[in-house]
């Protein structure tokens, strides 16, 4: 794409030659390709520039491309004469005697660039031009003559440096001819990537140039002055002088001064950071150097501003390299305290590398990683995931990892380890949904790009030294660049979660707390996974917590719900799963995707809201596969319960969502061979009513979501039991009063099953008194018993049904009006007591060592899950669901109330300068 | 068998001399080499000051009479620092055993100690030289006289830590001493101090417990009391919920007492739950067993663990003890154990069945025809058992049991009137209060 227009730009110039012919010698047809929209163009691609082949390239074609640049502008300044737009030929001026400064950086000579000279030549013929033709000056509007006047200054103050240059120039035009050369070469390749490319290196280049130039020609001051603002040329004029005389004074001015300009309109954002950064070579002392690095560091989260865009990627990796300078100082000068409760002495770092006592300095390395792990995650969420681009920012992962490590270690090393299990969550936080391979492909890449950053390291000291001259506190590299991961990362997360527990504040220990069930359920290790989230009493008080809080605990919850089915535990899972489904908003509560609700129309307020919560692609857990587990959970469930209470369906409903899906596939008049996970879990339904199980099992064997199961065979063919079992009762509820006796025989023929698991499938039925029926033993026949009440029995027994509706919707009349919702629950289950008691009374003479379970098997097999433990998991599950979604339906305020305080909170707030942001934090 | 010792997981959670009565144990029943056992104890010794006994140990362990230079060592600095202990607590042991002295303590802490700083100079150092002379003489294995200056002890520190150490030292002594009223008396005083809500931390807190639990174990399994009481302290939410957490092997004593223990049947079922749950932490046959009656209904299976409890009770230091009667000794709660279980066996099966063979129940039951029909004919007459023996076809045949209708629809209305009553009386309590409001 790049290059098609890049062509186009090409033609339209050379149409414009001709124009332009007559104010100058030579046009260079071939440079001037890159014109005013195609740098446009760049500036909006910016991030693109991030290419690591792009990176690879850059030595080669740095020069070409700042010429290439050079020349776009030189052609701006065409256009602008011809429409004798003296404003734009003015901002083009400056623009390119800044761009002058990288020519020379990458050329690496003192020798100014024809093209600029050419340039220069031209302005002043159109200037004198201008000035010559009185008649049009009268024409001019106000703003135009104003510029036309300045540039007339400008111009003549920045040409005396070049007098002789211009001289030779207009003597001999042709020789600037072989320098364009090279500038067509490298079209594609990003131009204006390099305006922030390497902050770094620009300001020291510039600075380089300052010191070449200056024993020359005193007065160059003149040709910096147009292109920067005032405060450079304040820094330059103090900085040209000979290093030895900079002092600690000097840089501090300069530094408390750019620091003021922050925020103010005007000022640039990669300007100042390349301003910092040239501040950090010449800091005097590593307290003072270490005091800059944390502005620039704050100036590179200034670049981006935007709530919803994320900091251009290069700029993310330069501010890991800062994190890692940084550590460098603090690890060689162990006296320096970075702090941020403390207002440091106004020269507190003018105590030099030799001084003994502590230094305190003004910073907060958590803030800085935490601000930092935003970033990328935003940077993930923005990005098509489809792309390579996405799989090219994952790869950063592992150098965000190294830091947040060195970061770790050297908080545990100063005693902080409240702020270390802050920064130990984050990592917890990037490793948590990784199963084993992820992880141990993540580590390869980690060791990969290690090698990779060993033989980059070999070339830094070079760099380094050529450089030397300027920075004043050489810090070498002490903080390990590589990360040291553990072969496995259940030993890390133990590792990191033990920290945490000991540690952290409660929203860090929740956090890292969902992380760790989430990590266990993923093992399938569903009872410890089961026993930290009833443990930890998460779900009473997850409604409190902030909004991403919430979204962690739903995912946890769903990965427990696969993880109890993958072990089969089809109660429990369904019991984890069935809230999540129940308000037909997955994507929304798993933070996947925005779901369209049909009676809600979102203002676009909330819907970004929404949008930035999102979880980025490849934390995703899999929707189809959720769904299909809870469809499936729920059906085991409740196609035997439906066939148990044929004559009244309505009272004892395990999965209103099942329900519903089934009704709908019923009342279709044709039935069509399954195509999404719904009609092949409803088309298993209808087989398994029959209680024909091979077919249900094949039905849903052939659902392709079971590839991404770890341990697929042992699932499937846990599920095929199941699915047996549940045919069986199903057959059993179904067809008994058709039946005077089954033989055992006959029941495992048909259900594929051994004698023993019948034998204990039916015998557990006959003892929930789900089955009127007993054994007889040496005929291995079950014999059904014959429980038909008389007319009058009937009669009585719905009597007392109708009263106990009527008792209870008096009840919920009451409760209605009083509001109290503590009458029904310990109610009803007082009346389950009083029940099972009725049950044992009957017994009878068995009563003394009878052992009654209670009618309703279906309501303690719901029990189970819980046990003995303060809350069953279901119940506790849909208390912690259902908050959340009253929660989110409450909207923007609620929201937007609650994150406020939240860390994702800080995020949103990208234009927060680095005090609020702290406070962000500490809040 | 061996697999099934639990003294492993046991032993952290007990006093160092709480272990002896366990090793001693297990070297009667000779589950591990003696050697071993041996060298365990001196283990234990080496931080006790029982240097007497750890040398005999040696001696028997190395069959000879040296001692190494270490011990003798050790002996000599235990003396001297009991001299010493002794000395410091002088005063305060001589007023103690004054009965006349005695005798002027009043109810009232700050009063007594107000009194004894007065007239005998006795002040807080003496206290806590009494404490550590106390301690020195259990570490000495003298558990009477630290019993006795223990409770002298407590009533006089103000201390509620050293109080609470105090107290865990006395319960040590007790039980060591095997007075199991007493230590059942301590035992609750300890319990309530836990309970309380004063206590520091929650992880302290559920630990205390275990810790309880386990020194519990000893009083349990020899009051005569001892087993309805460990359910009910097992049981309680609190307590079941520690022994989830941490000590899932204590579920084992807590079955055996369900299944000894016959009038507990409520608590049961939710028990048998429990089991199920911590399946994948802990199981043993006696668990197992559980599982297989009242989860599974495989009697065969329970058939088997029944054979293998016998076997795990025998070897257990708690459920295996020992009764003396005349020549021959008896194991009393396997016998019960048995015989209960067998019961649940049968239980459960008759609920299921309504035509049983003999034969197949003899088998089941691990009791021979004759036997199996003495022992129904027995159930049927005490009128355990709603059945009639078949004798032609050799069958038991099972009276139906459908619960009665009439009683099934008291049942369903009884709950109606409590509903319908509190239903009344919250509408009551709510006109009421704006009533009153309104006033």
């Amino acid at each position: 794409m790049a290059s098609r227009f890049w062509t186009q730009g090409g033609s339209d110039t050379e149409e414009e030659e001709s124009d332009i012919e007559d104010r100058i010698e030579k046009g260079g047809a071939g440079e001037t390709t890159a014109n005013a929209p195609g740098s446009k163009y760049l500036e909006r691609n910016a991030s693109d520039s991030d290419d690591s082949d792009g990176q690879k390239r850059v030595v080669r074609s740095a020069k070409d491309k700042r010429f290439e640049e050079m020349a776009g502008t030189v052609d701006q300044m065409k256009n602008a004469m011809k429409i004798n737009d003296w404003v734009s030929l003015q901002e083009s001026f400056d623009k390119i005697n800044k761009q002058l400064e990288k020519v020379m950086r990458v050329t690496e000579s003192d020798r100014v660039p024809n093209l600029y000279i050419k340039c220069l030549v031209m302005l002043e013929d159109f200037l004198a031009e201008a000035l010559a033709n009185k008649e049009a000056k009268k024409k001019m509007s106000s703003s135009n003559h104003k510029a036309l006047n300045s540039m007339k200054q400008k111009l003549k103050k920045n040409n005396k440096q070049y007098e002789e240059l211009i001289n030779n120039f207009r003597e001999n035009p042709e020789s600037e001819e072989e320098k364009f050369e090279d500038g067509d070469e490298d079209e594609e390749s990003d131009g204006s990537g390099s305006e922030f490319e390497d902050p770094l290196q620009i300001a020291e280049s510039s600075d380089e140039e300052d010191e070449g130039e200056e024993p020359e020609d005193d007065t160059a001051d003149g040709a910096w002055e147009k292109k920067l603002s005032k405060k450079d040329k304040l820094m330059d004029r103090e900085f040209k002088k000979d290093p030895s005389e900079i002092t600690w004074d000097t840089v501090n001015k300069k530094f408390k001064e750019i620091v003021a300009a922050r925020g103010r309109k005007g000022t640039g954002k990669f300007e100042q950071v390349e301003q910092l950064s040239f501040l950090t070579k010449v800091a005097k002392t590593p307290a003072q150097k270490l005091e800059i690095l944390f502005s620039v560091i704050s100036a590179q989260f200034d670049v981006n501003r935007g709530l919803s865009g994320h900091m251009p990627i290069n700029v993310w990796k330069k501010c890991v390299q800062n994190m890692l300078v940084i550590l460098d100082i603090l690890v060689q000068y162990p006296n320096i305290v970075v702090d941020d409760m403390i207002e440091p002495d106004e020269n507190e770092t003018q105590k030099g590398a030799d001084y003994n006592g502590t230094i305190h300095v003004w910073g907060n390395l958590v803030a800085f990683l935490e601000r930092i792990d935003n970033e990328f995650f935003k940077s993930l969420q923005c990005i098509d995931p489809h792309t390579r681009e996405y799989v090219e920012r994952l790869r950063d992962e592992p150098m965000f990892l190294v830091l947040a490590q060195n970061v770790q270690e050297y908080l545990e090393r100063t005693d902080d380890l409240k702020s270390a299990a802050k920064v130990a969550l984050r990592r917890v936080e990037l490793i948590y949904y990784k199963p084993q391979e992820v992880y141990d492909a993540m580590r390869k890449l980690a060791e990969l790009s290690e090698a990779a950053d060993g033989e980059k390291d070999g070339d830094e000291p070079k760099v380094e030294e050529s450089r030397g001259p300027t920075a004043f506190v050489v810090t070498p590299e002490l903080v390990s660049r590589k990360s040291t991961f553990p072969e496995n990362s259940r030993a890390l997360m133990d590792i990191l979660v033990s920290l945490i527990y000991k540690n952290g504040d409660e929203r860090t220990k929740a956090r890292a707390m969902l992380c760790d069930i989430y990590h266990h359920a993923l093992f399938d290790e569903f009872s410890i996974a089961r026993d930290l989230l009833l443990m930890s009493h998460l779900q009473d008080n997850i409604q409190h917590m902030d909004v991403s809080t919430q979204i962690l605990f739903n995912r946890a919850m769903a990965q427990v719900g696969l993880c109890a089915f993958c072990v089969g535990l089809i109660a429990e899972g369904h019991g984890c799963l069935s809230e999540l489904y129940s308000g037909g908003r997955v994507k929304e509560l798993l933070a996947q995707g925005v779901s369209q609700s049909r009676y809600h129309e979102k203002t676009p307020e909330q819907e970004r809201l929404e949008r930035r919560r999102q979880m980025p692609y490849h934390m995703h857990i899999n929707l189809e596969l959720l769904e299909a587990v809870h469809l499936i959970c729920a059906m085991l469930l409740e196609v035997p319960n439906m066939a148990a209470n044929t004559l009244d369906a309505k009272r004892k409903v395990i999965s209103k969502t099942f329900r519903r899906l089934l009704e709908v596939s019923e009342r279709q008049t044709f039935t069509g061979p399954p195509e999404n996970v719904r009609d092949h879990v409803m088309a298993a339904t209808r087989a398994l009513c029959k209680g024909d199980f091979q077919n249900a099992f094949d039905v849903i064997n052939s659902l392709d979501v079971w590839k991404l199961l770890r341990n697929r065979e042992n699932v499937l063919e846990m599920l095929k039991a199941k699915i047996k079992e549940e045919a069986l009762r199903t057959y059993l509820f179904t067809y008994f009063s058709s039946y005077d006796s089954l033989s055992l025989d006959q029941l495992t023929k048909m259900f594929d099953l051994s004698d023993a698991q019948t034998n204990s499938i039916v015998s557990k039925m006959m003892i929930n008194e789900e089955l009127h029926a007993s054994w007889d033993q040496p005929t291995r026949c079950i014999v059904f018993h014959d429980v038909e009440h008389s007319r009058l029995q009937t009669l009585a027994f719905q009597l007392t049904e109708k009263l106990s509706v009527l008792a209870e919707s008096n009840e919920r009349a009451v409760e209605a009006r009083i509001g109290g919702s503590g009458l029904d629950l310990p109610l009803r289950r007082r009346e389950n007591q009083e029940y099972a008691a009725g049950t044992a009374a009957v017994g009878g003479r068995w009563q003394d060592f009878s052992f009654t379970q209670g009618r309703q098997g279906s309501s303690g097999r719901s029990g189970r899950s819980g046990g003995g433990r303060p809350l069953s998991l279901g119940q506790a599950a849909g208390a912690g669901y259902s908050r959340n979604r009253s929660g989110q339906s409450r909207g923007t305020g609620g929201y937007s109330g609650r994150t406020g305080s939240g860390m994702r909170g800080s995020q949103m707030d990208a234009s927060a300068r680095m005090v609020s942001l702290n406070r962000g934090v500490r809040a | 068998m061996a697999s099934y010792d639990l003294t492993p997981q046991i032993a952290p959670n007990l006093d160092r001399h709480l272990v002896f009565p366990l090793l001693e144990f297990l070297q009667e029943r000779q589950l591990h080499p003696d050697e071993q056992i041996l060298k365990a104890k001196i283990e234990l010794l080496n931080k006790t000051n029982m240097v007497d006994y750890a040398m005999d140990i040696h001696k028997s362990l190395y069959h000879t009479d040296d001692v190494p230079q270490d011990m003798i060592e050790r002996r000599a600095e235990v003396v001297a620092r009991l001299k010493a202990l002794e000395d410091a607590a002088a005063p305060l042991v001589s007023f103690l055993q004054n009965p006349n002295a005695v005798q002027e303590l009043r109810a009232d802490k700050h009063y007594n100690l107000q009194m004894l700083n007065d007239r005998y100079q006795i002040g807080p150092d003496q206290i806590e030289a009494l404490y550590q002379y106390a301690k020195f003489q259990f570490e000495c294995g003298n558990y009477s006289g630290a019993a006795d200056y223990l409770y002298q002890y407590r009533a006089l520190c103000t201390n509620s830590e050293r109080g609470l150490s105090a107290l865990w030292g006395k319960l040590a002594a007790e039980i060591l001493m095997q007075n199991w009223d007493i230590a059942l008396e301590e035992l609750n005083r300890l319990k309530e101090i836990i309970d309380s809500k004063s206590f520091s931390s929650p992880l302290n807190q559920v630990q205390s417990r275990i810790w309880l639990m386990h020194w519990s174990l000893f009083i349990f399994f020899n009051h005569e009391n001892g087993r309805t009481q460990i359910i009910d302290l097992f049981n309680q939410e609190k307590y079941l919920n520690a022994i989830q957490t941490s000590s899932p092997h204590l579920l084992r004593y807590l079955a055996t007492a369900f299944i000894v223990n016959k009038r507990r049947r409520p608590q049961f079922k939710d028990f048998i739950k429990v089991i199920q749950q911590e399946q994948c932490s802990y199981k043993d046959p006696i668990t197992e067993f559980l599982t297989c009656v009242y989860f599974y209904y495989d009697f065969d299976g329970a058939q088997k663990k029944m054979r293998e409890c016998e076997e795990v009770i025998l070897n257990d230091p708690f459920l295996g003890k020992r009764v003396e009667e005349g020549n021959f000794s008896t194991v009393p709660l396997r016998d019960e154990f048995l015989e209960n279980a067998r019961l649940f066996i049968f239980e459960t099966y008759c609920r299921i069945h309504q035509r049983i063979d003999m034969g197949v129940l003899a088998e089941k039951l691990n009791l021979n025809y004759e036997e199996a029909e003495r022992w129904i004919v027995n159930l049927i007459q005490n009128s355990k058992l709603d059945a009639k023996i078949d004798s032609k076809t050799g069958t038991v045949l099972m009276e139906p049991n459908h619960p009665n209708v009439y009683e099934q629809l008291i049942d369903h209305t009884k709950a109606l009137q409590g509903r319908t009553y509190k239903l009344v009386s919250q509408l009551l309590e709510q006109a009421q209060a704006p009533a009153q409001a309104a006033r």
